[in-house]
């Protein structure tokens, strides 16, 4: 038997745990519990960081300049993701700004991010998305090459095969009935997120409400959307994409995805898979 | 309710009693329970009643007189009070016939009595219980025994002396449910005891309207420290014999705070206090009371390892085991070879709220163990032995609610008395 490893810390507002197993060493886990600690320090919004400073600028109607290569990088990601989710996951959306990610100005060659009216950025699930893959490409580097990195377990990426044999398992729980699960599923060197509107968490203390950029109120219907892609950054964002999306939006997220991305409308206590 | 409805409740009563009280480990720790359902059970009404002279017949005299009247081998001789209004009420359910006095020196005097039943203020009891074994008369006295430390353990020594019987009223130790709780306790189903969270929260001001002819002092005596020690002395020493009982010991010490706090209205008696009384192993009693917040009623949470009883409620509740982590599961897994689905998505935090499961029902008593009481109470004078380990019950529980009184006036911890009384019972 191959033997584990195991990291466990809290980081990004949750539990990260990392489970490395072939190739292992300690040091390999302490460098990538480092990496996620350092992707926390960037984006945190809870005291002094990168993005604090960025968000002061942005509030104070200044261009900032950003020199943090964390930072640099989950801007390029946010970008990305809003493109991808057809503008429903953006880290400008704000109730309190008005503010949405297409009043966001982001020059990665100058190292500069303007907004035409002061709002700020709030990276939330995507911080966690991006804080595994840079863990799990320390670990890789490390010469692991079986390993499951979870952030709050609503963030999942695993790579390599599992210690037993074939691919990680995992079932999605109902997160109304304990007894019922949603989704059962496999991961293979793939990165799984998991959002939901209800459920044991949701309550969570400095949990962001989930907000359909655009729109005022935070989304409140039940539902749970879940997400598998090749990098933890785009499945945090497909996911928060999926549950706070419009019928139409949903429709286009879900074409053709049937294996990797799901929506669950809770509110009927029916379990549909788009 | 008619007669047959009446002896099948009782007979149910006394069934429940004696179940909670079977076994070695309850039969010991509630001593008198046990002999008292055992001796209504065995031959309650045989031989004449005992007869009872009441001083103080107010509202829990009156309550008194009513399950004296329920019992099979006790009866009210007579009844006294110095406040005509109650002598009336107590008349109207005593009936005419019973002899009423406004002077209990008057009603020891007229004789035809075997024991006297104290329901008069807290500060009169021991002058009263005094009278009544100087008079060669039994005593059953109502919580708690005394103003004073002292005072409590003169009683005991008076009684003694005298070779009566002194019996004080704390009817949880006569309570089915209690006795089952405490069954199940011994049986370990609550594992180790190690705190009993007690409150009477009540909201109202505890004040009673006083008629024209009476006064304030008189009729709300409870509210003034010449009288009563108020919650304390009132309701506390309830729960404390609880807590005592549970934990099968007495306080080393107690700390504590007091205030009048929100009825500002001349009484003297705090109507918030807040009590931490340890006992020997780190195991503590944490007592509250105040008259302004009734969400949280009455209730002893006597607190496990393993569950916790709420014996007001009826109920006992076992610990929720702590979630398991899916991750955590899975590693197990792997170090077994087994590999299972892991279910996903479930919270890393877990908001720490009260625990709201059902728990189980410790069953209820429809009947008033307040009977009971008198029916041990009976059948101890007739046999001129008092029910085993209740009066040390009664005195220490009593002892434990002044010392907490005397631990908030001085703002100091107060150490357990070493110079009580020994209680020789039985």
């Amino acid at each position: 038997m191959t033997r584990a490893r195991i990291e466990r810390f809290a980081a990004m507002g949750t539990r990260v745990e990392l489970h490395a197993f072939d190739g292992a060493t300690p040091a390999a886990l302490a460098d990538a519990r480092r990496a996620v600690e350092a992707v926390d320090d960037a984006l945190t919004i809870h005291r002094p960081s990168p993005l604090v400073a960025l968000n002061e600028a942005l509030l104070a109607g200044r261009e900032a300049a950003v020199t943090d290569a964390i930072l640099l990088d989950a801007l390029d990601a946010a970008a990305a993701a809003h493109v991808a989710t057809f503008g429903l996951f953006d880290v400008a959306a704000d109730r309190r700004t008005g503010g949405n990610w297409t009043m966001v100005r982001f020059d990665r060659a100058g190292g500069t991010v303007a907004a035409s009216r002061p709002l700020a950025l709030d990276f939330g699930g995507l911080g966690k998305g991006l804080a595994l893959d840079r863990a799990g490409a320390v670990l890789r580097d490390a010469g692991v090459t079986s390993a499951l990195l979870s952030a709050g377990e609503s963030s999942i990426l695993a790579f390599g095969p599992h210690p037993l044999g074939g691919g990680w398992p995992f079932a999605i729980p109902h997160p109304i009935d304990a007894d019922a699960t949603l989704l059962e599923i496999e991961l293979r060197d793939q990165s799984l997120s998991i959002s939901a509107t209800v459920g044991v968490g949701t309550d969570a203390p400095e949990r962001a409400a989930l907000l359909r950029p655009g729109e005022p109120a935070a989304i409140a219907p039940p539902a749970c959307a879940v997400a598998i892609a090749e990098s933890g950054a785009a499945a945090e964002a497909l996911s928060t994409a999926l549950v706070v999306a419009d019928p139409a939006r949903a429709a286009r997220l879900l074409r053709d995805r049937r294996d990797t991305r799901f929506r669950f409308d809770l509110a009927h206590q029916e379990s549909r898979v788009a | 309710m008619t007669k047959d409805h009446f002896d099948l409740s009782r007979r149910s009563f006394l069934d429940r009693v004696l179940a909670a009280t079977a076994g070695a480990g309850v039969a010991a720790a509630a001593p008198w329970a046990s002999a008292a359902a055992q001796g209504a059970a065995a031959a309650p009404a045989a031989g004449p009643r005992v007869r009872l002279g009441v001083i103080g017949t107010g509202d829990r005299g009156r309550a008194l007189i009513r399950n004296i009247q329920k019992s099979r081998n006790c009866t009210v001789a007579a009844i006294c009070d110095t406040y005509a209004g109650n002598l009336d009420k107590a008349r109207a359910i005593a009936g005419a016939s019973v002899p009423a006095f406004a002077d209990h020196r008057a009603m020891l005097d007229a004789r035809g009595l075997d024991a006297i039943v104290i329901a008069t203020p807290l500060n009169l009891h021991a002058a009263h219980a005094k009278a009544g074994l100087d008079a060669g008369l039994h005593v059953w006295c109502e919580k708690a025994m005394a103003r004073t430390i002292k005072d409590c353990g003169a009683m005991v020594t008076d009684a003694r002396k005298a070779g009566k019987i002194l019996q004080i009223g704390h009817q949880r130790m006569f309570h089915p449910t209690y006795l089952n709780a405490l069954k199940r306790a011994k049986a370990g189903e609550i594992g180790t005891i190690t705190q009993v969270r007690a409150s009477w929260h009540r909201n109202n001001s505890w004040r009673r309207k006083v008629p024209a002819d009476a006064t304030d002092r008189q009729i709300n005596w409870r509210l003034y420290r010449e009288a009563s020690a108020g919650l304390m002395t009132e309701l506390a020493t309830h729960q404390l014999q609880v807590g005592n009982w549970f934990l099968d010991a007495v306080p080393t010490k107690v700390i504590g705070s007091g205030s009048i706090c929100f009825w500002k209205d001349g009484r003297e008696v705090y109507d918030h206090v807040a009590l931490v009384y340890e006992y020997s192993g780190g195991r503590k009693v944490i007592y509250t009371s105040l008259l302004n917040n009734a969400r949280y009623g009455c209730e002893e949470q006597i607190q496990g390892s393993t569950g916790t009883i709420e014996p007001e409620l009826g109920r006992i509740y076992q610990e929720v085991p702590p979630k398991q982590l899916a991750l955590q599961r899975m590693q197990q897994d792997i170090r077994k070879g087994s590999k299972r689905t892991v279910p996903i998505g479930g919270a890393t935090w877990f908001p720490e709220l009260p625990v709201t499961t059902p728990g189980e029902s410790l069953g209820w008593g429809e009947y008033d163990e307040t009977m009971l009481q008198f029916e041990g109470f009976g059948e101890a004078v007739r046999a001129g032995r008092p029910l085993p380990g209740l009066l040390a019950q009664a005195y220490h529980a009593s002892v434990a609610s002044l010392l907490g009184e005397a631990a908030m006036d001085k703002g100091e911890a107060m150490t357990w008395p070493t110079d009580l009384v020994a209680v020789r019972e039985g």
